[in-house]
């Protein structure tokens, strides 16, 4: 039952950009849903009328993981959606503002991570990876009811701020889906840092493009439907999300992709989700469902990035990986797709991919370019050079 | 050339003892000569058993490798006085089965790596108790010769009273040629000469014409004797640990996720023990088509008749043997004599070599079978088909004859991937019980294993035994919870003491993913997960890990270097002696390349014959270039 909330969360965070997708992708519009279906108690909007906006927010409705069901199952979705995803939405006050028996104006961040952990933003704040699906690789600390792989926390979360030091009740109860950005507390990036002196980085780039350290990435997010005795017993080491088992062909937390959002910004790209489902009863063997990453921020934010290689000359991190580059090989498994870091058979729905020419482009070692990597890498010599080794 | 005697006594005793072993395969061969031979008239054998093949055409007759009455008119009297019906093979009983005819081979054999598995528990020593120095354990108690000749005694893992003792013989012990394996998930092999030559098929059943024997288990795959052993059977023990037999077939044992499914059940490739493997790039040379066999030599893989204390003791090929290195082109001595290994042993290869061929030496100058010289090009035969393959020569290339280059392996540059495992978590519980394979008993105590990550790519280099610098991969970070009889947790994922304090260990590891294209100059060197940082975030005067250690956050998992403002700090082992992480003299060299590289980007531009001047940048001409856009 831990990955049937897990995915309602994960579901969750699609919601974020539903209504982009309508810019990228024919779909279905969803039927009207009611947004107070599923509410348990209205009682306390009665006196905070102006709260009620967050019983038909999307974290009440969930309308964009609800599509997201929609366009993988088609017709079936909205079962899958029901039996899979219908754990982690918002259905009472309670579910943020109660603390055991008392009730809290500002939910600590252990309310929020209650859904956002996993793979979703959330936990990545908290130093928190999920771990292989394997039974395997499921030992170590459990937060929020799931095993922890440790990742360094991002840097905000350790001095201090909670999650609604920049997601204020405003953003989540009005609606007005906006939040804290870097720039407003950040309003003139330090301008020795040789990044920063290239004009186009600060212009064209998400903050996070640079200074999300690392993200949970899951390639290839299988479902099988045991139908018969060896099937469950086969997969049985395996989580459950309903009824299906789920496992990740492979997962990294590394330094995200990159791609365009729907801004046209630099921004950290993961594949959400590139789903396949096995189930013998419909002649269903590892069909492919989705192919859609999405733009996203990833919570891991450190003063540190990677150096200027890990983004200009590394086509993988630009999902432009040449044939011949390939080390894992999805084709020869089976699978549609080539490689995971080719953007060929594959979406992104909040935005688009990087440009094969601007990255061409990007790569030309400019006198600026082969400046400011001098003085990056002057700035790593001159520590390296000055320590000993203890 | 450790391999060969290092001072004139064991020289000595070393010729004394090649005649000794030379005198023995003489008198054994002329005494059981017909033994191996015939096949007698009126044999009854094949009443019963219609259809078996005939192991080889040197090996026909049933009595001499199986014993027992072959004018036995019943079951019962022909199996009389067998030894190892399904297997003569096995140690308690090779002497009288293979060892009769085959004594060099089975001398070799007995001190050989694969036997007594020494290297094998040293290494499970120093992860669970520390370095234990002195302490020559092994599969087998007996006495072997070392490389000076001095006798090498072994003692039996069975005494080795230590966890690190009953972890070998609860799990590693599988895979030791000596003992029979009897999965039938594709692990299992028979024991003795049989592990390679008589290989056990996917299901370990008999699949021959016998129908007497037909689909029982376990047996021989069928009862043709394979002089060359396939691949398959060096997977069958190689696909664990470093699974160099899997990543040589570009295959990839990772996070045993079971998918894509394969009709419905868990795949895409099935492995032992419920694992999983899916596709990766396979080596270069495996998709040329060559097989473990084409590059490891018979003294490689069963030993000389020495014996080493560790697995590296025992190899003798190197890339360079045929490809050269950026000065020296490989080196060949011309095979005349018919004796003479080359030329004996390429007799049942698919090329075998005539008298006067020019063949190539390893790194310990003897000779290959089937790698020879061909005008200017070197020559690779392919042992079983027989097929040539010319091999690229390096010497006098660019690329490799970059300064500081030359003391890099070839692995560090042309490794597809390294597997690597981080974070090996074992719990041994006395609650429980499990098998004991040397002791073929059941004992307390059960060994279960955890991990944390998986990787393939990048990878981090260091120093290896021998001064090179190579590619490294967790070996091991093992972390020991023990739990009592009565439930208390004495020890909770506690790292090993060594080399004086509680650290991680790596070790070189050569992961059989080889490209023929090499890693990039700026891929490698702008990227400091490269040396042992792991993944990571460069922060001004920090390299700050972004996976982390559970013990200690300021450590990278994945890593043995952090760098914080004071300095670089080295924190795990490179569990080999002389092994050690790049020191900051060096990392300030493996780093200052970045400052080259924007400009001089090509491996053969010039400035790289030479070693790198840092200062260079600060002369007339660079200052009025890099000048220019400012």
């Amino acid at each position: 039952m831990r990955w049937t909330t897990l995915f309602i969360a994960a579901c969750w965070a699609l919601a974020a950009d539903a209504s982009a997708w309508s810019a990228t992708r024919a779909v279905t519009p969803p039927r009207a849903m009611p947004p107070h279906a599923a509410l348990r108690d209205t009682s306390c909007v009665r006196c905070h009328a102006a709260q009620r906006s967050i019983l038909s927010s999307r974290m009440a409705t969930r309308a964009g993981e609800r599509e997201f069901a929609r366009r993988a199952f088609g017709r079936d979705g909205d079962a899958f959606f029901a039996q899979s995803c219908n754990g982690c939405h918002v259905r009472s006050c309670d579910d943020c503002h109660r603390e055991g028996r008392m009730f809290v104006a500002k939910p600590a961040d252990a309310a929020c991570l209650k859904c956002h952990r996993g793979d979703n933003v959330g936990w990545d704040y908290h130093g928190r990876a999920a771990r292989e699906d394997h039974e395997r690789y499921q030992r170590g600390a459990t937060a929020d009811g799931q095993r922890v792989l440790k990742m360094v926390p991002d840097v905000h979360q350790q001095k201090g701020m909670a999650c609604s030091a920049c997601h204020d009740v405003h953003t989540l109860h009005e609606g007005r889906g906006r939040v804290k950005t870097c720039r407003e507390c950040h309003p003139r990036p330090d301008a020795r840092v040789a990044e920063h002196a290239i004009t186009a980085h600060l212009d064209r780039m998400q903050c996070s493009s640079c200074h999300s350290a690392w993200a949970s990435q899951e390639y290839g997010t299988f479902l099988v439907r045991p139908r018969t005795p060896e099937q469950r017993e086969a997969f049985e080491s395996l989580p459950s999300w309903g009824e299906w088992k789920k496992s990740g062909y492979l997962r990294l937390q590394d330094a995200p992709p990159l791609g365009l959002d729907s801004h046209g910004l630099v921004s950290p790209i993961r594949p959400r989700f590139l789903l396949f489902a096995t189930d013998t009863k419909r002649g269903w063997e590892n069909r492919p469902l989705a192919a859609e990453w999405r733009a996203f921020f990833p919570h891991t934010v450190r003063r540190g990035t990677v150096t200027c290689t890990g983004c200009h000359d590394a086509p993988r991190r630009f999902l432009l990986e040449r044939d011949e580059d390939r080390r894992y090989r999805p084709d020869e498994d089976g699978l549609p797709l080539k490689s995971f870091w080719n953007t060929q058979g594959q979406t992104l729905v909040n935005g688009r991919f990087f440009p094969a020419e601007r990255f061409q482009q990007m790569n030309r070692k400019t006198p600026q370019y082969v400046r400011e990597h001098l003085k990056q890498w002057q700035g790593i010599l001159r520590h390296v050079e000055g320590s000993s080794s203890r | 050339m450790d391999g060969t005697g290092g001072n004139v006594t064991g020289l000595l005793r070393n010729i004394g003892l090649r005649f000794a072993i030379a005198a023995l395969v003489c008198a054994a061969t002329a005494s059981s000569l017909t033994g191996c031979r015939s096949h007698e008239s009126g044999s009854s054998c094949l009443k019963c058993h219609a259809g078996l093949e005939t192991a080889s055409s040197t090996h026909s007759g049933c009595v001499p490798c199986h014993g027992g009455n072959e004018r036995g008119t019943t079951a019962e009297a022909a199996h009389a006085g067998m030894f190892g019906a399904a297997d003569p093979s096995y140690p308690a009983r090779w002497e009288r089965g293979c060892g009769s005819c085959h004594r060099d081979q089975l001398e070799r054999m007995r001190g050989s790596q694969m036997f007594t598995n020494a290297g094998m528990v040293a290494q499970i020593q120093a992860t669970w108790e520390g370095e234990a120095h002195g302490a020559n354990f092994a599969a087998h108690s007996g006495a072997t010769f070392r490389a000076n000749g001095d006798t090498l005694t072994l003692r039996s893992v069975a005494e080795l009273d230590h966890l690190s003792g009953e972890l070998y013989r609860k799990f590693c012990a599988r895979c030791h040629v000596g003992k029979q394996n009897d999965a039938t998930d594709g692990s299992g092999h028979p024991a003795g000469c049989a592990a390679c030559h008589f290989p056990f098929g996917p299901g370990a059943t008999y699949e021959g014409r016998d129908r007497t024997m037909h689909g029982k288990a376990p047996h021989s795959a069928t009862h043709t004797m394979q002089g060359l052993p396939p691949m398959s059977a060096c997977v069958q023990c190689h696909h664990r640990s470093g699974r160099i037999a899997l990543t040589f077939q570009g295959l990839n044992d990772g996070n045993n996720a079971l998918v894509p499914t394969r009709d419905g059940g868990p795949g895409p490739l099935g492995g032992s023990d419920g694992r999983s493997f899916t596709h990766i790039a396979a080596d270069a040379h495996f998709l040329a088509g060559m097989e473990c066999i084409d590059c490891h030599t018979s003294r490689e893989v069963m030993g000389d008749g020495y014996s080493s204390e560790r697995m590296k003791g025992q190899l003798e090929v190197a890339c360079e043997d045929c490809h050269g290195d950026g000065t020296k082109r490989p080196r060949f001595v011309t095979a005349v004599r018919e004796h003479e290994p080359p030329l004996r042993e390429s007799r049942q290869y698919g090329y075998p070599l005539q008298s006067g061929a020019r063949v190539a030496l390893t790194s310990r100058g003897r000779p290959f079978s089937n790698v020879f010289a061909r005008d200017e090009s070197v020559m690779v035969a392919l042992k079983r088909s027989g097929r040539l393959l010319r091999s690229p020569v390096v010497t006098g290339s660019a690329e490799h004859r970059i300064a500081g280059h030359d003391r890099m392996a070839c692995s560090t540059c042309h490794s597809r991937t390294v597997t690597q495992c981080y974070g090996c978590h074992t719990t041994y519980d006395r609650r429980e019980s499990s098998w004991d394979f040397v002791k073929d008993q059941e004992t307390p105590g059960l060994f279960t294993e955890h991990e944390d990550v998986r990787k393939l790519y990048p990878f981090p280099l260091a120093v290896d035994g021998a001064g090179h610098v190579a590619p490294m991969t967790p070996g091991c970070q093992t972390f020991v919870t023990e739990v009592r009889e009565d439930g208390v947790v004495t020890r909770d994922d506690a790292v090993a003491v060594f080399r004086g304090k509680p650290q991680l260990r790596f070790a070189p590891f050569f992961g059989h993913n080889t490209g023929t294209k090499a890693i990039g100059c700026a891929e490698c060197h702008g990227d400091p997960t490269f040396v042992g940082f792991g993944q990571h975030a460069v922060e001004a005067g920090r390299i700050r890990p972004t996976l982390l250690c559970e013990k200690n956050s300021e450590k990278p998992l994945d890593g043995f270097l952090a760098m914080d403002a004071k300095g670089v700090t080295s924190h795990a082992a490179i569990a080999r002696d002389g092994g050690r992480p790049l020191l900051p003299r060096e990392l300030v060299r493996f780093f200052a390349v970045n400052l080259c590289l924007d400009c001089h980007a090509s491996a053969s531009d010039p400035i790289y014959r030479k070693r790198l001047d840092s200062r260079a940048l600060d002369d007339t001409l660079h200052r009025r270039l890099l000048g220019a856009g400012r």
